[in-house]
């Protein structure tokens, strides 16, 4: 158990990571609160991903040195580089968390402008009482 | 439960990972022959993956047309709040 | 030439909705015509895509040229072949109605909005027509953005409803992707048909389990299955009327369609029968989807809000249809969401032409309604007789298939709770209907803006013609629905059922 625990604490410390968001998403009632949470989950999505790729041992960044001339397939060692693909597909998914917040963000605006507060018991509230 | 899934993965940074021999070798090889660019992740993101960048160029163009259709204020809009 | 189809397909509305904001800088009103001619342009493809898969069986298109699974690879079979001319029909019809409506209820604002639609369209093109796990996220995103922008440009209690469907449908967008990454951990490819080879000896790794229920639930909060549903009702209801048109027939259909992908391709089926109970538990939530949704409607005195409550309850057929995981089954959820397409199309499109004349859908005042719109009533009732499942509508087909499929398999309580929901539906439809056409027109209430200048008369052509058009739909699907199954569905069922 404990040797599980130390061989694969980054996928437990990025799943706690993924609970503090969704108990921030369901359980605050500041609508901002649960923006930020919907966030940190996205974030926590990210970074789990991104460690699939290391590697250890004498690994560097996936970046080739230059001097490698095209036409000649040298010998560029795979072991050595790390992988690449996780880092590009989160660096799409990092683009899209960002414009779901911003797109958030803007719902938020229009929220505030009609309800001129940001708390979800207080906008309920008034909903009720225009009997929407 | 999303522990429990993490029992069977392989560990932190194992080489020999299926993740990491099966299909990036490839890109990490013919990278400088296919696209000459010693980035490998620029080569995946915008050769290999190129339909994908496309996609995420359109979700930023998708949110600035949210916000352009729902933040402009009209003129009859304008007034105290 | 149907080699470039799947490319272009996506290309065509991705680069029209990019011009969209050029044409609308000159002529506001003029984005209209231009994405008329788009979806016009798209539902060509998507009709020709169709017939080369039928003549020629299954294509694939390299993005880029390079193989999979390096590249990303398009593969158009039989059901994505089935499910592309849907959207880009609905979408047509729909934009065509639209012009009145938008113009109405969102005046000054259409660039915006016909650039939001042809790019929803993309997306869902794009979901349906990709082979590959991550370009699905993508697509996902690109029409759940848009579908959020275009809900909270309604009225009223639209952005409050959208910020609720905002975080849910995040959860399950990224609940998706971690299932995909889950998945590549252990296979460390992304090419659905690659993927779906690599797996089947790793079924009983942990891994792969945790994959399978992560993407089901991620895909299930975009289904809006029971009980991950509660963000549809309010989000469609306050949306603007050719918005909720839009997307109430297509968006839960094509995460409908996602699922059938992973549950029936990517993992085989027997993962979900026997690895775990997957099919069960889904099974019974249809059930329950089924008849939550029936109760809420008819307690409803909103029509639009009954509406997205049915809409909830006819996701649970089409999932109680996928669950079975027979073949009457698969066949009755599939003609379902033809049915679903064509029907909710026809019924939103009355419910905005009923808006766009009197202001409002409360059903208390829809005194004496046939004989003021006839046209659009009529069309009413035959969307209401497919939802019902009286034949020759697409409906009656459809439930049959569902019920062969339950009895097959001996589920007395589905054949049951599948009988009883469709009472129910009559018992709301009816009300309507009988409030509509034989009670006497009450005195002349006060208006909201912008419908002060209530006629209460037909609709205009622009508006008729698309609703007519919905309702011919209906009844030709369900007279071809045969033909239909036997052509395109028969090639759908995996193997083994």
């Amino acid at each position: 158990m404990l040797e599980l625990l130390l061989s694969k604490y980054n996928y437990w410390l990025y799943v706690i990571l993924m609970m503090i968001g969704l108990y921030a998403m369901l359980a605050k009632r500041n609508l901002v609160k649960k923006l930020i949470g919907m966030n940190i989950f996205q974030t926590a999505v990210i970074l789990f991903y991104v460690s699939i790729g290391v590697k250890t041992g004498e690994v560097t960044v996936p970046i080739l040195p230059y001097g490698h001339h095209h036409g000649h397939e040298q010998a560029i060692n795979v072991a050595h580089y790390l992988n690449p693909l996780p880092h590009v597909l989160m660096l799409t998914a990092i683009v899209v968390s960002i414009a779901t917040t911003g797109v958030a963000l803007a719902v938020l605006i229009l929220i505030y402008r009609r309800f001129q507060t940001l708390e979800e018991d207080e906008i309920l509230k008034i909903n009720q009482e225009t009997g929407t | 439960m999303l522990i429990y899934g993490t029992q069977d993965m392989p560990s932190w940074g194992d080489p020999q990972s299926p993740a990491s021999v099966h299909v990036s070798p490839y890109y990490i090889k013919r990278s400088m022959i296919d696209t000459e660019t010693p980035n490998i992740v620029s080569s995946v993101l915008a050769d290999y993956r190129g339909y994908d960048t496309m996609g995420e160029t359109t979700v930023i163009f998708t949110a600035a047309m949210v916000c352009f259709l729902l933040l402009r204020r009209r003129d009859e809009d304008e007034g105290d709040h | 030439m149907t080699n470039q189809f799947p490319a272009l397909i996506i290309a065509v509305p991705l680069l029209a909705a990019l011009a969209t904001p050029l044409i609308g800088w000159r002529n506001s009103r003029g984005c209209y015509y231009w994405a008329v001619f788009t979806m016009a342009l798209v539902c060509f493809f998507a009709i020709g895509l169709l017939r080369s898969v039928i003549l020629n069986g299954p294509i694939s298109y390299h993005q880029g040229g390079w193989a999979p699974p390096w590249g990303i690879e398009y593969y158009v079979d039989y059901l994505n072949a089935y499910m592309l001319p849907i959207i880009a029909v609905i979408s047509l019809i729909v934009i065509i109605y639209s012009k009145h409506s938008i113009n109405r209820e969102l005046d000054g604002r259409q660039m915006p909005t016909y650039t939001l639609i042809l790019l929803m369209i993309t997306g869902l093109m794009g979901i349906v027509v990709t082979g590959d796990l991550f370009n699905v996220f993508v697509f996902l995103e690109i029409a759940s953005l848009s579908c959020y922008g275009l809900i909270a440009s309604g009225q009223d209690g639209a952005p409050l409803a959208t910020f609720r469907y905002i975080i849910m449908g995040t959860i399950g967008a990224s609940c998706y992707l971690l299932g995909v990454g889950y998945l590549y951990i252990v296979t460390g490819s992304l090419n659905l048909a690659d993927v779906s080879q690599l797996i089947p000896p790793l079924y009983h790794s942990r891994v792969v389990l945790s994959a399978g229920v992560l993407m089901l639930v991620g895909i299930s909060l975009k289904m809006a299955l029971f009980p991950l549903h509660t963000w549809l009702p309010n989000a469609y209801a306050y949306a603007p009327s050719s918005v909720s048109a839009l997307i109430a027939p297509l968006f839960t259909k094509v995460a409908a369609y996602l699922m059938i992908r992973v549950m029936f391709t990517l993992f085989r089926p027997d993962f979900f029968t026997t690895v775990i109970p997957a099919t069960t538990i889904m099974t019974w939530l249809a059930v329950t989807a089924m008849m939550i949704g029936s109760f809420y409607a008819i307690a409803q005195n909103n029509l639009k809000k009954m509406l997205c409550y049915s809409v909830v309850a006819q996701i649970g057929y089409i999932a109680l249809g996928i669950a079975l995981a027979n073949k009457a089954g698969l066949i009755g959820a599939l003609l379902h969401i033809l049915n679903e397409a064509f029907t909710k199309g026809c019924v939103f499109l009355v419910v905005g032409a009923i808006i766009y004349q009197t202001g409002d859908c409360t059903i208390d005042h829809f005194k004496n309604l046939f004989r003021r719109m006839p046209f659009t009533m009529g069309a009413f009732t035959i969307g209401v007789f497919s939802m019902i499942g009286i034949p020759p509508t697409c409906g009656f087909f459809s439930k049959l298939s569902l019920l062969m499929g339950c009895i097959v398999d001996r589920h007395w309580v589905f054949v049951a709770a599948l009988l009883i929901s469709t009472i129910l539906n009559v018992i709301y439809f009816f009300r309507v209907i009988k409030v509509a056409s034989f009670e006497e027109p009450e005195a002349d209430y006060g208006r909201k803006e912008p419908y002060d200048q209530v006629r209460m008369e037909e609709v205009p052509l622009s508006m008729r013609i698309p609703i007519m058009l919905m309702a011919a739909g209906i009844l030709l699907s369900g007279i071809f629905s045969s033909t239909i199954a036997k052509t395109i569905l028969i090639h759908i069922i995996p193997a083994g059922f």
